[in-house]
């Protein structure tokens, strides 16, 4: 059986490559995309406690799958703004779109 | 009704007070006869409170009553009268008084604003007066107190419309406050060391040495204080010449027969604690002697005929409470008892006076007029007489009295004071009633439109005109049997001690001397009445006159003392609030909050990437911290 740490180190490299992307990147898309690596890296997190824990409780896998679902509107939201933004500006540069600020 | 229902004395006047106070102006002539009507009551139910008094006889004094007034957890309070022969020494005169008052103040308040008002608060005045007299626990003494002082700042500032008037009613009410909180504080006191407000019961301990000495000695002087305050005794005695602001009658009934006297009525009913704590007596002697010199001299050089007599009744509740600290009581509320009818004679006289020359009551434009008010004139002399302390007017008999027992108390030195004290009354008495009744008018015109005042004014002037001449013969046991007493007045109000009256030849006849010394000395120093003779006098000793003239300097030695104490406080308290409250601490906070706003709004950058940073050093920092802190 692959031992719980491996399930935690492949975790962590997705969530901090998630990370990375959200800091580095300045494109709106592929910010999102990188926050989606960070909840599945989460997701992947429950799951294997999940199963380490107590195979035969489900509460993993139902947070996984309320993350998934929130993922999901999520996205639905924020890719209606990034295409009103683009509409708006003719851009999708995060760095542009600073006008709400003191 | 008898003694027990002493209550509705002063139950009586209370209910008249609010029927006058709320519908008292649309009453017919203003409702003053209803006022008069009240008190009048109240006068007759004491005779049958004296009789019913007399007839249970004095196996059963006193006669006390009581209801339950609250409970708080296991402590109950009762409130209740207390009817002994001190308290009905004093029904009487409050009642007598208030109703000469009362009758007096129809003719002289006439077509005054504010009539209504005016007869409301007599009301509440004697309705407060007599509970203060009946009241057997300190916690009701002190209300009615409060209330008698209430009724003194309302009726000193009825002419509100005078900015003096409002001045002089201030300096009362404060002038007296800060003998009062003395009071309170000794209540206080009484009351922690004994768990009771019932004075009898403070006593009763107090005989039996439950109370520590010093302790009690503090706890009676704070009470004196208040009585101090109450009695205009040196050094609060700067209210009393500025209360006759008021209305004249009122000078009469509540700043010379009865208010004032509540101070001397509070220490002759505590006496017992005064004599068990040591010492206490000594301190109200010498407050008395003080203030009796003090402000006979302060009167010789006033011209103002009220002011006269303000001091002269200071002067004589020095008298009383010199009486008082020989452990007399009996003396002190017979001098009461004399001095409020010849007192209250002498105000309603002066207030016939200003009245019939349209408001002048200063000595040096009046002069000659017993010609023209000879009711007046003739009652003010008695008054006068009783005063200085002629024999046989009630005066002579009591001031004789103090001065007999000051001279077995204290073996001389306060003796011959008093008897200083004595002939200084005798002299201002007799120059002021020179100075307003004979010689010749020095103002014409004054003079000219004087005419003798209506039969509602002087019927009580000669009312108490007659007691004055006869009230001092109660002294004699003889007198007080025929009117039904067990004995003289001091007889029935020393009852644990009686002493049989003697008529020392020797003493009455110092008496009658001093007495003499001081009339003939004013008699010659002003007789005639001319302006020349008071200027040359006053000129005799410039320095000396300054001196008198400004009352020994209390009143600007207080302004002083408010003007750069008070106010140099009050600066520094202003300046403080200003600068260290207001800007550093109110302002400040404000514009502390307002310039790091200013500074830190730059944070938001509006940049997403900026905020995506800081959230995740945020995470970070938090979860470095809960390494460090888990360890």
């Amino acid at each position: 059986m692959v031992p719980l740490s491996n399930y935690l180190v492949l975790s962590a490299i997705i969530f901090s490559l998630g990370a990375y992307g959200v800091l580095a990147r300045r494109n709106a898309v592929l910010i999102l995309m990188s926050v989606e690596l960070m909840l599945n890296a989460v997701s992947l997190n429950f799951i294997a406690f999940a199963a380490y824990l107590d195979p035969t409780k489900v509460t993993g896998a139902i947070f996984a799958i309320f993350v998934i679902t929130v993922a999901a509107a999520e996205v639905g939201l924020a890719l209606a703004i990034v295409i009103r933004l683009f509409r708006n500006r003719a851009t999708s540069n995060v760095d542009e779109a600073a006008t709400l600020k003191w | 009704m008898g003694a027990h229902q002493a209550w509705l004395l002063a139950a009586i006047p209370a209910g008249m007070f609010v029927l006058l106070a709320l519908f008292g102006r649309y009453l017919p002539r203003k409702g003053d006869y209803l006022g008069v009507l009240a008190i009048g009551t109240s006068f007759v139910l004491f005779f049958f409170v004296l009789g019913d008094f007399l007839h249970v006889g004095p196996q059963h004094w006193p006669i006390v009553e009581t209801i339950q007034w609250s409970n708080i957890g296991s402590f109950h309070l009762r409130m209740g009268t207390f009817v002994d022969p001190i308290t009905i020494v004093m029904l009487g005169v409050v009642t007598t008084v208030a109703l000469m008052v009362n009758i007096f103040s129809i003719g002289y308040m006439k077509g005054e604003p504010r009539y209504y008002w005016y007869f409301a608060v007599l009301q509440l005045f004697v309705a407060a007066m007599l509970f203060l007299v009946m009241a057997d626990n300190l916690l009701m003494v002190y209300m009615s107190w409060e209330l008698v002082g209430v009724c003194s700042f309302l009726l000193i500032g009825f002419y509100w419309e005078k900015r003096s008037a409002t001045e002089a009613a201030k300096k009362a009410f404060i002038t007296t406050r800060v003998g009062d909180v003395g009071l309170f504080i000794g209540i206080i006191l009484l009351w922690k060391a004994t768990g009771t407000f019932n004075i009898q019961e403070i006593i009763q301990q107090a005989q039996a040495g439950q109370i520590g000495h010093t302790y009690l000695f503090v706890s009676v002087m704070f009470v004196f204080l208040g009585c101090m305050g109450k009695s205009a005794q040196v050094p609060f005695h700067v209210w009393l010449p500025d209360a006759m602001e008021g209305p004249t009658p009122v000078s009469a009934l509540i700043h010379a027969a009865t208010m004032v006297v509540a101070g001397v009525y509070l220490t002759a009913r505590l006496l017992p604690l005064f004599e068990v704590a040591s010492g206490a007596l000594l301190v109200v002697t010498i407050v008395g002697l003080v203030t009796a010199i003090l402000t006979g001299l302060m009167a010789l050089a006033q011209t103002d005929i009220k002011k006269v007599l303000a001091y002269s009744t200071v002067g004589q509740l020095g008298f009383m409470f010199v009486a008082l600290g020989s452990g007399r009581p009996d003396i002190a509320m017979f001098h009461l008892m004399t001095h409020a009818f010849f007192k209250s004679l002498l105000f309603l006289g002066s207030g016939s006076v200003i009245s019939a020359t349209h408001h002048n009551q200063e000595m040096d434009r009046l002069g000659g007029l017993w010609k023209k008010m000879p009711i007046t004139g003739t009652t003010f002399l008695a008054g006068c007489l009783a005063l200085s302390g002629v024999i046989p007017f009630a005066g002579f008999w009591s001031k004789d009295e103090i001065l007999h027992a000051t001279e077995t108390w204290s073996g001389g030195w306060a003796f011959i004071l008093l008897s200083f004290a004595a002939i200084l009354t005798a002299f201002y008495t007799t120059r002021l009633f020179i100075r307003t009744f004979m010689g010749e008018p020095k103002d014409r015109e004054v003079y000219e439109h004087t005419h003798e005042s209506p039969l509602v004014m002087t019927l009580p002037l000669i009312f108490l005109g007659i007691l004055t001449c006869v009230a001092g013969l109660v002294i004699w046991n003889g007198v007080g049997r025929a009117l039904g007493f067990p004995g003289g007045i001091t007889e029935f109000i020393f009852l644990t001690e009686p002493e049989r009256y003697h008529f020392d030849w020797v003493l009455a006849g110092a008496s009658i001397g001093i007495a003499g010394v001081g009339i003939f000395g004013a008699a010659w120093l002003y007789w005639g009445n001319s302006l020349e003779k008071s200027t040359k006098l006053a000129e005799w000793n410039p320095g000396l006159y300054q001196l008198l003239v400004r009352k020994f300097y209390f009143d600007d030695f207080y302004q002083a003392v408010i003007d750069r104490g008070v106010l140099g406080f009050s600066y520094i308290v202003a300046w403080f609030d200003r600068y260290v409250v207001n800007d550093t601490g109110v302002d400040g906070s404000a514009q502390i909050t307002g310039y790091s706003g200013y500074i830190l709004k730059y944070l938001q950058t509006g940049r997403v990437p900026n905020y995506a940073m800081g959230i995740a050093l945020g995470v970070v920092g938090l979860a470095i911290a809960g390494l460090v802190v888990r360890g």
